[in-house]
């Protein structure tokens, strides 16, 4: 009881410095760009239009009965959540050790601090994703997507997804201070997982042994699940629900424990 | 208020080498090639105790472990051995505009800095005034750091560090800040803050404003305490010593 009040009240001591450095990252990041901030409006956007143009017209990809444009661009956002914010995580901790090595502040801020930035920014892009979705209601692609009230488990699934990446960033940060390889190798396991992530693909055109593999691939639960809701308007399977809660869980306890228990140590490898 | 008992801290040197992979893979098989262990002790069984609103200087040449000294105090370190309390805020001067952003324009840095020293949003408000004014930056205002002088971001630094009135003040070289107008002010509003009461860790190679300043010294020679207590016959003693050397 005690300690989960000293993180509540480690957390409410370092709000403000935390919002500072979400707000930074959004300074940075729409410096000097004429569009600013509708970048992250327009970016996922466009990212669609490209990939729908490349898979559904060159490489004649379908997937049967449903709308494939917003079965892409559920696919891209969430994936592009996922490697933007463990990568930036990742980076985080080693990026600021000038910080670290001044000041004491808790070093768990950093890879949170990312996390939550793109977070806002996929926040921002489920508004072109959700514009998409009323378009197909008035024939945009062959199929329309489902608006329904199996929406509200929506924001479960994206907790999930945010858990399971706060945990990857906390795992990363740390093994990437005494490790810097980590940096180069993690570059190649997301690319390596995005493919074996059902984005543009569906899994049927996976074979049916194979299949089962893609159980394990947390992402693919966490798409699974928004998926039957936005393309089928139906509900997630409670198995699939389950699996989005146990692998969040799962990366969060291993992040933290492994952030936690070296983090006194960062300071000698920086 | 600091209390710090026997108090050692190890660095290990072979460790700090570049660590990657391939080193790792090298030094199965090649034993020579193996990390050498060797263990640098920073600090070496330091045990003192400052009280509420002392003013202590920390004396010694390079290396001698002051620097290592401030950052467990302040927290930046955890000592291998020993055990170090503190009672009350501190605010670390260790190094002015650690927590600057270069791309962020001197009103932002404002807050991010204060954030990072561990400000609240409404202390900000309240206290940007006086910052901007002590700063002397007001023209400067919206423009980014990094188009600043090394100057002019030491006197936004020092300014906002020193706008708290903080139980403990860990301070490290920083009174030779900007031009002789602001070393003039800056000098003046840490002596402010030292007369009000503030327990005052201080670090420096300007023996004249140890002797000015502190109410005590301890002496540090590779890790160790030589020697601490009074001011005036401890510094006659080191710069003795540094100079016979």
């Amino acid at each position: 009881m005690t300690a989960i009040k000293n993180i509540m009240a480690n957390f409410k001591k370092y709000k403000f410095l935390m919002s500072q450095l979400i707000l930074r990252d959004f300074k940075i990041k729409y410096k000097r760009s004429v569009l600013g901030v509708v970048w992250s409006l327009l970016y996922p956007i466009l990212m669609m239009a490209v990939m729908a143009l490349v898979f559904s017209n060159m490489f004649r990809f379908q997937v049967e009965g449903v709308s494939y444009l917003v079965y892409l661009l559920t696919g891209i956002i969430t994936f592009q959540y996922f490697s933007e914010a463990s990568n930036l995580a990742m980076t985080s901790v080693v990026n600021n050790f000038t910080l670290i090595n001044k000041v004491y502040i808790p070093k768990y801020i950093f890879p949170l601090a990312k996390c939550l930035f793109v977070g806002i920014n996929f926040l921002l892009s489920l508004i072109p994703w959700f514009l998409i979705i009323v378009l197909t209601q008035f024939g945009l692609g062959n199929y329309p997507a489902s608006i329904n009230i199996y929406y509200l488990i929506l924001p479960f699934i994206f907790v999930c997804l945010l858990l399971f990446t706060v945990g990857m960033g906390f795992f990363l940060s740390c093994v990437s201070v005494f490790l810097r390889d980590v940096f180069y190798i993690y570059g190649i396991v997301l690319t390596i997982w995005q493919y074996f992530t059902p984005i543009f693909y569906s899994i049927e055109i996976i074979p049916a042994k194979l299949q089962f593999f893609f159980q394990f691939n947390p992402i693919y639960q966490f798409l699974e699940a928004s998926r039957t809701i936005v393309l089928y308007g139906q509900c997630p399977t409670a198995l699939n629900l389950i699996l989005c809660a146990v692998y969040a869980i799962i990366a969060m306890a291993v992040g933290c424990i492994v952030f936690k228990k070296n983090q006194d140590k960062f300071i000698y490898y920086i | 208020m600091i209390k710090l008992e026997n108090v050692s801290m190890r660095f290990n040197l072979g460790i700090e080498r570049n660590y990657s992979i391939k080193e790792a893979f090298i030094s199965i098989f090649d034993k020579k090639r193996r990390l050498k262990k060797t263990d640098f002790w920073a600090l070496s069984d330091v045990s003192f105790e400052v009280k509420k609103g002392e003013v202590i200087g920390l004396i010694g040449s390079n290396g001698a472990g002051k620097s290592t000294l401030l950052k467990v105090v302040s927290g930046v370190m955890k000592p291998t051995k020993g055990k170090v309390t503190v009672n009350g805020q501190i605010s670390p001067m260790i190094e002015l505009g650690a927590g600057f952003d270069i791309e962020l324009t001197a009103r932002e840095n404002i807050y991010l800095n204060g954030a990072i020293l561990g400000y609240s949003k409404e202390f900000i408000d309240e206290k940007f005034e006086d910052i901007v004014e002590f700063s002397e930056l007001r023209d400067f205002l919206d423009a980014p750091v990094k188009n600043f002088s090394s100057g002019m971001i030491a006197k936004l630094a020092f300014s906002i560090a020193t706008v708290v009135d903080p139980e403990i003040l860990i301070v490290d070289e920083i009174l030779s800040v900007g031009d002789i107008k602001f070393q003039e002010k800056s000098k003046n509003k840490m002596m402010e803050m030292i007369k009000g009461g503030t327990t005052v860790l201080y670090v420096s190679h300007s023996l004249e404003s140890i002797e000015e300043l502190c109410d005590r010294v301890v002496w540090l020679e590779h890790g160790k305490v030589v020697k601490a207590g009074n001011t005036k016959e401890i510094c006659k003693e080191y710069y003795k010593k540094q100079l016979n050397k």
